[in-house]
């Protein structure tokens, strides 16, 4: 071709692969630090890290699909303080 | 409200006659600007130099470099003592409190710029002309610019590193009102005024869009800050 | 928007690691039909080829900033508040300005040659630059230190003064070219009446592997951002949550915000309904 369409090609794709690895190392770095499961699966599998401090982890699903501010008083409505 | 706005420009400008920071420092950073242009653009002035063509573009990007030190001027003021603690609990109407540091941030910029354009005028001998037009625009820009300004000095008056966040905020928001207001200084100062009539009414959308912003946001994000 | 996860965090992953198949297939189809299978354009050569990328990444870019303007709006409408929205706008905006950032780049390779400069003070590109610095400043927003909901409100604000400022931009540079001389560059997708046959198709694929490329992006971008709201409210709320667990209790859930779905995901521990000793007793 003519070198500017290998060019956008590899510039493009490659961009978008770079960030797409450094968010998946991120969350397995998260994860990590969470003592979570390194890779979120589909199964239980009792011989993960996750797997093996059940508790912990399932608090924080619950925690996190309990998560709101609509409830708290103090969070309400941008115009309030008005 | 206004009264809670009549008070805080009250407060900001006796602030200002005291400190004199933006005379004492903002305005001669606005003449250095204007020379840093002519020394980079000259030494040619008169008719057909660049420096003379590209006069008002020259002038407004001083403004808007001194607006941004304006700016984080006022915020500096509510930064020191825990200034903003005292303001949050006063039970001043946020809206009042935005209306007036951006009313006392805008009159020291439109003195400011009556100067700056008598030093482009002289320094870069460019003849000022349409006087009402050159007016007109100065007032709608810079409502829009301190209104711009003061919205975005309140958000980033938490981060560690304002000085650097504000201009990256600032600068790209108020793109319009450069391209407007040179635009309408432009054609002023080539004797057709009013050629691009548009102008005027975008710098004055810009004015009361942020404006309303301002008036309705900004009391969470000073409550926040 | 987002893929259609159930609560079960596990199944999120699942459909999410078919969103991300299905786009990288849809990618590698893409270039594979762009780079070899279709002809090269009458007018453009192979450059043409350029033009089954480009599009695609601003469609994207506009999703994307949609998406974090709509869920911050969510976020700011009392009724609707929940932080999901403001990780989500915060997500979107990410991937959005890096999509920004491709549109510049691949725009500008594409100019180079066609217009014989590698840029150009068009409306459309003096918007998209300056969309670029408006967002850069927006993420830069998102990072100043806070309270949890103090900061996504912020947020949500400054996304809220970005946003209005995008048409006023656009118009204003209009005006400004059309002032000094009509627009020379015709929108490179509008002004392609040539296109047909495999190239029509091969432009439309790039749109939808883009699209499901963004969507997986966002749901991983996500997935962090949770996970980062997650550990930094650690120290205190975890003890108190381990006690509780302790007295024997699952705790109350409070009521689900929209897009709870994927904060499950985020926390992606096993399915409730096999999840292992200490719960659901």
């Amino acid at each position: 071709m003519n070198g500017y369409v290998e060019a956008g090609y590899i510039v493009g794709l490659g961009t978008l692969g770079i960030y797409a690895v450094s968010l998946l190392a991120r969350e397995r770095a998260a994860r990590r630090r969470l003592g979570l499961s390194p890779v979120p699966s589909s199964r239980a599998r009792p011989d993960h890290a996750g797997a093996r401090r059940p508790r912990r982890g399932v608090e924080l699903r619950e925690r996190a699909a309990g998560e709101t501010v609509g409830g708290r008083p103090e969070a309400d409505g941008p115009q309030e303080q008005a | 409200m206004l009264r809670d706005a009549w008070l805080v420009a009250g407060k900001d400008l006796r602030i200002e006659v005291r400190s004199k920071v933006a005379l004492g420092q903002v305005a001669p950073f606005a003449f250095v600007v204007v020379l840093l242009f002519g020394l980079a653009l000259g030494p040619a002035v008169g008719r057909g130099s660049v420096l003379s063509a590209a006069a008002p573009g020259l002038f407004w990007v001083a403004v808007l470099l001194a607006t941004v030190l304006a700016v984080q001027r006022s915020f500096a003021v509510e930064a020191a003592d825990g200034a903003a603690d005292g303001l949050r609990l006063s039970g001043l109407d946020p809206a009042g409190v935005f209306l007036g540091k951006a009313a006392a941030v805008a009159g020291q910029l439109l003195v400011l710029e009556l100067f700056l354009a008598a030093a482009v005028s002289l320094v870069y001998d460019r003849h000022l002309s349409a006087l009402v037009v050159l007016a007109a625009s100065c007032v709608t820009a810079t409502i829009g610019l301190v209104a711009a300004g003061v919205l975005y000095g309140v958000v980033s008056m938490g981060a560690r590193q304002r000085e650097t966040l504000l201009p990256l905020l600032f600068f790209p928001l108020v793109a319009p009102i450069l391209l407007g207001a040179t635009k309408l200084w432009g054609e002023a100062l080539a004797g057709a005024p009013g050629r691009g009539s548009g102008w005027l009414e975008l710098l004055g959308a810009f004015a009361v869009a942020y404006c309303a912003i301002g008036v309705v946001a900004f009391g969470p994000l000073l409550e926040e800050a | 928007m987002s893929p259609g996860a159930g609560p079960g965090g596990g199944r999120g992953t699942a459909v999410l690691r078919v969103l991300g198949l299905l786009g990288l297939v849809g990618v590698v189809a893409t270039v594979w039909l762009g780079l070899w299978v279709t002809p090269p354009d009458r007018f453009m050569g192979n450059l043409v080829r350029l033009l089954y990328l480009h599009p695609a990444i601003a469609w994207v870019m506009y999703i994307a900033y949609g998406i974090a303007f709509l869920s911050s709006l969510l976020y700011l409408w009392p009724r609707t508040r929940a932080l999901a929205w403001d990780r989500l706008a915060g997500a979107s905006s990410e991937v959005g300005v890096v999509f920004t950032g491709l549109t510049l780049v691949t725009g500008s390779i594409w100019g180079r040659p066609t217009w014989g400069v590698w840029w150009t003070w068009d409306p459309l590109l003096t918007t998209t630059a300056l969309l670029f610095v408006l967002y850069l400043g927006y993420l830069a927003v998102r990072q100043i230190p806070g309270e949890r909901e103090a900061r996504a409100r912020r947020s949500a604000i400054a996304a809220l003064v970005a946003f209005v400022d995008v048409p006023i931009v656009y118009f204003s540079v209009l005006w400004w070219r059309s002032l000094h001389q009509p627009p020379t560059v015709d929108d490179p997708v509008t002004g392609k009446t040539y296109v047909h046959g495999s190239m029509a198709w091969t432009l439309l694929l790039s749109f939808v592997a883009l699209t499901l490329v963004y969507a997986w992006l966002l749901a991983h971008r996500y997935r962090l951002a949770a996970l980062a709201d997650l550990e930094e409210g650690e120290g205190l709320e975890l003890a108190i949550a381990e006690r509780r667990a302790e007295a024997g209790g699952v705790p109350a859930r409070g009521e689900e915000p929209a897009g709870a779905d994927l904060v499950g995901a985020a926390a992606g521990v096993p399915d409730p309904g096999a999840r292992g000793p200490g719960a659901g007793r």
